[in-house]
């Protein structure tokens, strides 16, 4: 089974070729920071208000060290326990593309902050920023939940791990980011800031594609060991997106102050509880909230983009294309 | 509440009733509720205007809600410096400097009779994404205030009398295109009436001879062309390969690639005015020893100092290469420095030049045919550029290559201009395109069929009208070549000389929406083409009439027409339907002769569809539902035909509308749409591309330049894209554009519901068996 304790590395025959596949699309999508082009944010970030620059000051400190978390637990934690090869080449792969977000982030902080002294607070947000760093303990106690666990031998121990990876999914990589991407968009929708917008098109999509893959090993789990699931357990994922919400929250209204024209805590509280219902649909748990979406913009990050090339960068293509030469392939 | 949040203005409700009047579905109440912490009226209005237009997606009238009260923003704006007449405009652009004084002089002089004709009824003609587009990009604006100086029907007069003599000529293209029938490209609309009136979309240069000195000159000519606006086509085909000896310094060269970087930079640096950045692609001919290299320019991995990321990229391919790729046989690559014959010739003498060149032992290397051929579709799948053009199709029909050494060279930045170039002379094509959606007749009174069927395609376009709106189309694309402002001495040289011109098309999918035919129906092929064929005729004779009064083209001797040739004789298995018409114009031409030497190009038109809210120039439709990614923002688009029929059968409901975009915009799995009607509503990414391929061969014979067209795969291989642009190049295909294809994985959708887990992912022996890594083993799926 898929948490039983070791280290198994026979990839042949394939146990979960659905995590291969997901290895390999993630290879197709592979983007680099030099593909982002940043210079027209400047230009926006001078005519922005203090309240508008306050907020992107905030959301970028967030981001400066939010992949680094994500990647701390996934070495720590997911590849020691999930134990088939396929799944360990998926998260080989999403770890490189942590990396990547952390070099796009530094990137932009580089590119935003030209000051040393304010770059090096940026970074320090997470000491001194108590809204960010609110966020960053509550990851860090899922992180230590489960360090004395070596080997996943027990019911509780696997439970104690789900949680973990729950965590990490619907909460932070489902929850945080999509917060902090929701304000990304938000900016995009009135015309600021193109640049950190596009980088985070190819952002959003990499860790939609980590939650997707994290719940299907909670499907995986949830069918070779079905007693895991119970009651206590969806409990324990309410309890814990019930926190989430209300720790993003906090950092909403550390970043709107009073209301931001289209944006303000009071929309983002609605979201977040749209967001975390859709959490725990996903996991087929009840949902909490019964919120409505309030962002209008948001709907728009569900549909593919049109561009061309006068505007922007295209960012839909693929790499790792397979075959050989032929004239008669049905087209 | 936690926050007290601060009420819209009063007025601001009744704006809001005002741009929904008259719209059904639409209710006012739902944009106000969005509307929250706006700190005055002007700031709760453009709130209101992104809020309804994030509704469309619910319903699309909003999109007319908020082009209303954007429209509402944009006159207020306008009036707060003074301007309410399109007389006031142009007289506070001249005194900002924007305007050309010839301009401003013409309208203070018939100021009365040029406000009058303004009529603000054409502003509800727009959705909000055009309104928004010409709002962010077109409008002009005072240089510190930033605010607009002309309403859109100051800038439709604006742009028609910067192009006029008489109050009569303006009248008759502002008609057009206040009514949104027809539009001239970007430059001209920008640059109408300015002091710099770059009017021209299409720059193609030739590539720089084999020294520095002509290389840096190139850079600067590719910079000046650019900072007007102007998308740049440039070969870069006689520049040396790498390890090719460099007398001057007893040193090798590094290739092209060092070459391409600079530019490259040079090009990012050139933005056009703020309104867009600078573009260009790169022509090389697949002979030239580092075509590999060129290939790997757009790589996203690899060494950063070998990588361009922003020119494109186009393969200017010879027969003779395909010709080897399909016999399986061996290509040679050659240094342009030792061989530098092959640039400048094409069929035949270039087949014979190549093997003379082959056989003595010329090249730097070998490699397989099929093996480069499956180089360039990887890049085309991996990057979408890498262009697929073909030389001797160019060359062979184009009326400037009467004589030798008058070569095209290359083509445009979107692959639809084909001209001659040399070192001294720049090629140079001023474009504009008939919105073919406005010329629509439905035959039963006005009301599209109930069902989908072929009808009788010749009812469904107005004829006269079409060609009356051609006509005029031409006549002041001609004029723009005189009135234009060229930022190089070879440009103006070489537009003097040849006076070409790119008039083209767009709305075509609107029409076989209107008119109900599929796109790859026998009824849609044969309606293009009739099309192609009523906008060249019109054309010619339009420039013959031109001719007429101003004398023809001063190179027309050079000139196929000249010889008694049109660009249809070409075609011999074209099989005109108008024949009386092209015998009379055959004699008109014989006897007058032609003001230009090309006339129809059909360009991409991605920025003035958008304008006329129409779908892109000859393309099917992308998707039922998709966002553009613009400067200005994101928008949502929806196909409004399909809304249509979806409502009219009580489908249009909030299950369908998340089962769309859940299906990517794709309307195939929603059961309750009648067949035809999810046959009708196919995207791009489900036609046969096939059938994009036939019906642009079709419509070829017509087309004297080029047309821009994409082609589409949701997931290239290398062995469907072989075979696919084989077929585009045996069909006769001049060029190809972007190959469009889909990414790898995509965003976990936020606001569609979330899908409960998977029943069973737990993997068995069958479904291991199953999996997607050996199809072939699996019958229960076939």
């Amino acid at each position: 089974m898929l948490l039983d304790p070791g280290m198994d590395l026979t990839l042949r025959p394939m146990r979960y070729p659905d995590f291969y596949e997901r290895y390999r699309a993630a290879i197709r999508n592979t983007w680099t920071v030099e593909e982002v082009d940043l210079a027209s944010d400047l230009a926006d970030l001078a005519r922005l208000t203090p309240e508008e620059l306050h907020l992107v000051n905030r959301l970028v400190a967030f981001f400066a060290t939010g992949d680094s978390i994500v990647a701390n637990n996934l070495v720590l934690n997911l590849y020691k326990h999930v134990n088939a090869p396929e799944a360990r080449l998926y998260l080989s792969r999403q770890l490189f593309e942590e990396a990547v977000h952390v070099q796009f982030y530094l990137t932009l902080l580089d590119t935003y902050l030209p000051d040393a002294d304010e770059r090096a607070r940026a970074f320090a947000a997470v000491e001194h920023i108590p809204s960010i760093r609110e966020k960053a303990e509550f990851c860090f106690r899922w992180i230590g939940s489960i360090d004395s666990l070596d080997r996943l031998e027990s019911a509780a121990g696997r439970r104690a791990f789900l949680l973990n990876l729950i965590c990490f999914a619907a909460c932070i990589e489902g929850l945080f980011f999509y917060g902090a991407f929701a304000y990304v968009y938000w900016l995009r929708s009135r015309g600021l800031l193109n640049g950190l917008a596009s980088g985070t098109n190819w952002v959003f999509r990499d860790e939609s594609m980590h939650m997707e893959f994290a719940f299907s090993v909670v499907d995986t789990v949830r069918a070779e060991e079905p007693e895991l699931f119970d009651d206590e357990l969806a409990g324990q994922v309410t309890r814990m997106l019930e926190e989430a919400v209300e720790t993003e929250l906090a950092f909403a209204r550390d970043l709107c102050g009073d209301g931001l024209p289209g944006m303000s805590a009071d929309a983002m509280r609605g979201y977040l509880e749209y967001v975390a219902d859709q959490r725990l649909a996903r996991l087929g748990m009840p949902v909490r909230y019964g919120s409505a979406n309030p962002f209008g913009f948001m709907e728009l990050q569900d549909v593919q983009e049109l561009s061309n090339f006068f505007e922007r960068r295209v960012s839909a293509y693929q790499i790792g294309v397979e075959g050989s030469v032929a004239f008669d392939e049905a087209f | 509440m936690t926050q007290e949040l601060i009420a819209p203005p009063a007025d601001l409700a009744a704006q809001v009733g005002r741009a929904c009047a008259g719209l059904p579905d639409v209710d006012p109440a739902r944009v106000l509720a969005a509307v929250r912490g706006a700190a005055d009226g002007v700031q709760a209005r453009e709130q209101a205007v992104i809020e309804a237009a994030a509704l469309v997606a619910a319903e699309p009238g909003y999109s007319r809600v908020a082009a209303r009260l954007l429209g509402a923003h944009i006159a207020d704006e306008a009036a707060a410096e003074g301007v309410t007449t399109f007389a006031e405009s142009v007289a506070a652009a001249y005194a900002q400097g924007l305007l050309n004084e010839e301009t401003a002089a013409f309208v203070a002089g018939n100021a009365a009779a040029l406000n009058a004709l303004a009529d603000d009824a054409n502003d509800d003609r727009f959705e909000y994404f055009g309104l928004r587009t010409l709002y962010d990009r077109y409008l002009l604006r005072h240089p510190s205030t930033r605010r607009v100086l002309e309403r859109p029907q100051h800038f439709w007069l604006r742009v028609a009398a910067g192009l006029s003599s008489t109050v009569a000529e303006v009248a008759e293209l502002y008609a057009l295109l206040g009514a949104l029938s027809y539009l001239p490209s970007s430059p001209t609309l920008f640059n109408s009436g300015a002091r710099r009136p770059q009017l021209s979309s299409c720059f193609l240069l030739d590539s720089p001879r084999d020294e520095l000195e002509s290389i840096y000159d190139r850079y600067a000519q590719v910079a000046r062309l650019s900072k007007y606006a102007g998308g740049i086509g440039i070969s870069w085909t006689k520049i040396r390969s790498r390890g090719s000896l460099i007398r001057g310094t007893n040193g090798h060269s590094n290739g092209i690639v060092p070459w391409l970087r600079t530019l490259d930079s040079s090009v990012a640096a050139v933005n056009q005015g703020g309104r867009r950045k600078g573009a260009a692609c790169v022509y090389l001919e697949p002979w030239h020893a580092d075509v590999e290299e060129f290939l790997e320019l757009r790589d996203n991995t690899g060494e950063d100092a070998r990588r361009t990321h922003n020119l494109n990229l186009a393969n200017w391919i010879p027969d003779e290469f395909m010709r080897r790729v399909e016999s399986d046989a061996a290509w040679s690559l050659f240094d342009p420095k030792e061989v530098p014959e092959l640039a400048d010739l094409w069929g035949d003498e270039f087949d014979a030049a190549y093997r003379a060149a082959e056989a003595e032992g010329r090249y730097v290397r070998q490699v397989p045919a099929r093996r480069l051929y499956g180089r360039m579709m990887r890049t085309l799948a991996e990057t979408g550029n890498g262009w697929m053009t073909f030389k001797d199709a160019a060359n062979r029909a184009c009326n400037q290559t009467a004589e030798p050494g008058n070569v095209v060279h290359l083509s445009n930045l979107c692959t639809e201009i084909l001209e001659v170039t040399s070192d001294g002379e720049t090629a140079v094509c001023n474009l504009g395109s008939v919105n073919l959606a406005a010329h629509v007749v439905l035959p039963n009174g006005g009301r599209p069929p109930a069902r989908p069927g072929p009808g009788d395609a010749a009812d469904g376009i107005d004829w006269a009208k079409l060609r009356r709106t051609v006509r005029t189309a031409v006549r002041f694309l001609d004029r723009t070549i005189d009135r234009g402002f060229y930022p190089t001495s070879e440009a103006a040289a070489a537009n003097a000389k040849w006076r070409p011109v790119g008039l083209g098309a767009m709305g075509l999918a609107d029409v076989f929406f209107k008119l109900r035919l599929p796109f790859d129906s026998p009824e849609a092929r044969a309606l293009s083409t009739r099309i192609a064929e009523e906008i060249a005729l019109a054309a010619y004779g339009a420039s013959a009439d031109l001719a007429a009064e101003h004398g023809t083209l001063p190179a027309y001797g050079q000139t196929r027409t000249a010889r008694g040739q049109l660009h249809v004789d070409h075609f011999p298995d074209a099989t005109p339907v108008l024949r009386d018409e092209w015998t009379a114009l055959r004699e008109r031409v014989a006897a007058v002769g032609l003001r230009n030497s090309l006339l129809v190009a059909i360009a991409p038109t991605a920025t003035i569809a958008s304008i006329a809210g129409c779908y892109e120039c000859i393309e099917p439709q992308v998707s039922n539902l998709f966002k553009r990614e613009t400067l200005s923002g994101e928008f949502l688009q929806i196909n409004g035909y399909l809304v249509a029929d979806l409502k009219r059968l009580g489908l249009w409901t909030p299950a369908v509308r998340e089962a769309v975009k859940r299906a990517n915009g794709s309307v195939q799995g929603i059961a309750d749409l009648p067949a035809e009607l999810r046959e009708l509503y196919r995207t791009a990414w489900e036609l046969p591309q096939r059938a994009l391929i036939d019906m642009a061969a079709a419509r070829t014979p017509y087309i004297d330049q080029g047309h821009s067209l994409n082609l589409f795969m949701e997931t290239p291989t290398i062995g469907k894209l072989s075979s696919m642009y084989a077929y585009a190049w045996k069909q006769g295909l001049k060029t190809t554009y972007y190959l469009r294809s889909r990414p790898a994985t995509r965003i976990a959708q936020t606001t569609v519901a979330a899908a409960a887990p998977a029943a069973s992912p737990v993997p068995d022996a069958e479904a291991i068996a199953c999996s997607l890594e050996n199809p072939e083993a699996c019958e229960a799926c076939q």
